[in-house]
């Protein structure tokens, strides 16, 4: 896997990591555990770290890496070697694998709930059961402040997304598209399937830190009540 | 102490320094659209250069300036009044008391920059007074600033009418930023080599035009349609301020200041750094042409940009204590 990486320029201050074009468990863990390794050891200059499913983008200041490595080549070429040394030395990526398991309270009344169970007659009961039933990998966040795009679904529940998109999507509710299932944290324009809403804000203004979720993360959606669901609402 | 927004232009909102470090939770940069007016902007009234600054979009406004204030108004596109008499932009100004600030749009205007000596009161969030409107934290209670809106200054004034600054930016360190005004350079990106010969050859050779429905997120531009060699479906991955996508209808679109962090069109080129302050004061209905140029003239260009701000900060800061 990890000779098919390529390193590249997104612009002057980003290399990105790439590690193919797919949506898979194994890729995504070498993608957060580069994160990790870099995040914790990093070079004069590193600025972020952004994950996506299956590439890492490294931000760093070209004036900081210049002037600190009294280079003759570019700042992108130092940057490169580094991230070089640390996937080519085995034992040199920190496993992030044991990341934190979360779980995240769901009642299940999405709009969308009862098309989605008519769509691959099943119960609305058995949609819930199978989407309570999977561990979710946080992949990567991304689209919104906040929105954590999890995998991979029970294949007896993926739903394409909705032809036209809702104008608005409520804050918290709990969606699915293709493989893939998320949070909306914002009220915002959106194509998925609605099937539910967490009484938890995932993303908070107010919270230090702002997200509850990190790429790498497990998450577990556990069904409650219309009762439970109001006595734990933050919105 | 405060100023009262008697007239507005388009988008006004307060803006500081860029929010790094929360891209990997789906929180961009934001900030200035053009940061080096919002910087020199700052450094000509003594402040650092992340203090809160109030932006404008095609700015025609008024002012009223309740106390009297250290003040300077950057940017392009706009003539400055005090009182209906001109004042110079780029320079430090002090406004007496009662005054009214009036800011007209020269032919289609452009981002002009507002700071006062201490900074205009604003909402850190996240390490940033920048107003992140999807969210509605930072800058001014998260909004957009309206007519009526009344903005405190975040420390109380000791400027005196009698204080008189003769000196401002030269305009041949203005030069330097922003022009040949047209002229946009950029650099490959990731997705480059998926572009078609002819698109490529016509994405370095042929205008492109800026669209109506350009934002702070985004400008969208019209030209020849471009194309890949093949189709491609790209998973989601990382963005940046300048990132050139190609759109499934074959135009193009440039992220500006407040892009999502990541996304899934082809990043067919990358705007350097150094240009997006020029880009930032371009307006719908005003071409372009894309210039290439090398990973390290890119670099090069940052770094003489840096070097520029920090000379130019030194020497605001000279002058204010002399």
């Amino acid at each position: 896997m990890i000779d098919e990486v390529t390193i590249a320029s997104l612009n002057e201050n980003a290399l990105l990591v790439s590690f193919g074009n797919t949506i898979d468990v194994a890729v995504n863990q070498l993608v957060t555990s580069l994160a990790l390794t870099i995040v914790n050891k990093p070079f004069s200059g590193f600025i972020e770290a952004v994950p996506a499913y299956s590439s890492l983008a490294v931000f760093y200041d070209p004036g900081v890496v210049l002037s600190k490595n009294n280079l003759r080549a570019t700042a992108a070429e130092f940057v490169t070697s580094y991230i070089r040394e640390i996937l080519d030395e085995t034992g040199k990526i920190i496993d992030h694998s044991n990341a934190r398991k979360i779980e995240i309270p769901v009642l299940y009344d999405g709009e969308d709930l009862a098309l989605v169970a008519d769509h691959h007659r099943l119960t609305t009961d058995e949609i819930v059961s199978i989407h309570t039933s999977t561990l979710y990998r946080v992949f990567m966040i991304g689209f919104l402040p906040g929105f954590a795009y999890m995998g991979t679904l029970d294949p007896r529940i993926e739903m394409s997304r909705r032809s036209s998109p809702r104008t608005s999507v409520p804050a918290g509710s709990v969606a699915i598209a293709g493989m893939q299932t998320g949070i909306y944290p914002q009220a915002s324009p959106g194509g998925w399937q609605l099937i539910g809403r967490t009484p938890i804000k995932i993303f908070d203004t107010a919270k230090s830190p702002p997200c509850l979720l990190s790429s790498g993360d497990t998450v577990q959606f556990v069904a409650i009540d219309k009762d439970l669901f109001d006595s734990l609402n933050e919105y | 102490m405060s100023i009262e927004i008697l007239k507005l232009g388009l988008l006004s909102t307060l803006v500081g320094s860029e929010r790094i470090g929360f891209r990997n939770v789906g929180v961009g940069s934001g900030g200035a659209m053009d940061t080096f007016a919002m910087k020199v902007a700052n450094y000509l009234v003594g402040n650092a250069e992340q203090e809160s600054v109030l932006e404008m979009y095609f700015p025609s406004c008024e002012i009223l300036v309740r106390n009297t204030e250290l003040i300077s108004v950057t940017g392009k596109g706009f003539d400055v009044s005090v009182n209906d008499s001109p004042i110079s932009s780029w320079k430090p100004i002090v406004v007496s008391k009662n005054s009214i600030l009036k800011l007209n749009v020269r032919r289609n205007g452009g981002r002009a920059y507002v700071s006062v000596n201490g900074g205009w009161k604003s909402a850190s969030w996240l390490g940033s007074f920048s107003t992140h409107l999807g969210v509605q934290a930072g800058g001014h209670f998260g909004q957009v600033i309206k007519k009526g809106a009344v903005i405190e200054t975040s420390r109380l004034s000791n400027a005196k009418d009698s204080n008189a600054f003769n000196w401002g930016i030269a305009s041949s360190e203005l030069e330097k930023v922003y022009t040949p005004t047209n002229e946009i350079r950029c650099i490959e990106s990731i997705e480059s080599n998926l572009l078609s010969q002819p698109s490529r050859t016509a994405f370095a050779s042929t205008e492109f035009t800026i669209s109506n429905t350009s934002n702070r997120m985004g400008f969208r531009l019209s030209g020849k349609p471009m194309k890949l060699d093949k189709p491609i479906n790209l998973v989601s991955s990382a963005v940046d301020v300048g990132t050139i996508q190609l759109l499934p209808e074959g135009n193009l679109i440039i992220l500006m200041a407040d892009h999502q962090t990541t996304g899934g069109y082809p990043r067919i080129a990358s705007v350097v750094k150094a240009d997006l302050p020029k880009l930032a004061q371009l307006n719908p209905t005003d071409q372009l042409i894309f210039k290439f140029i090398t990973l390290h003239e890119a670099e090069k260009l940052l770094v003489e940009r840096q070097t520029q701000l920090e000379e130019i900060r030194k020497s605001c800061l000279l002058r204010m204590r002399n």
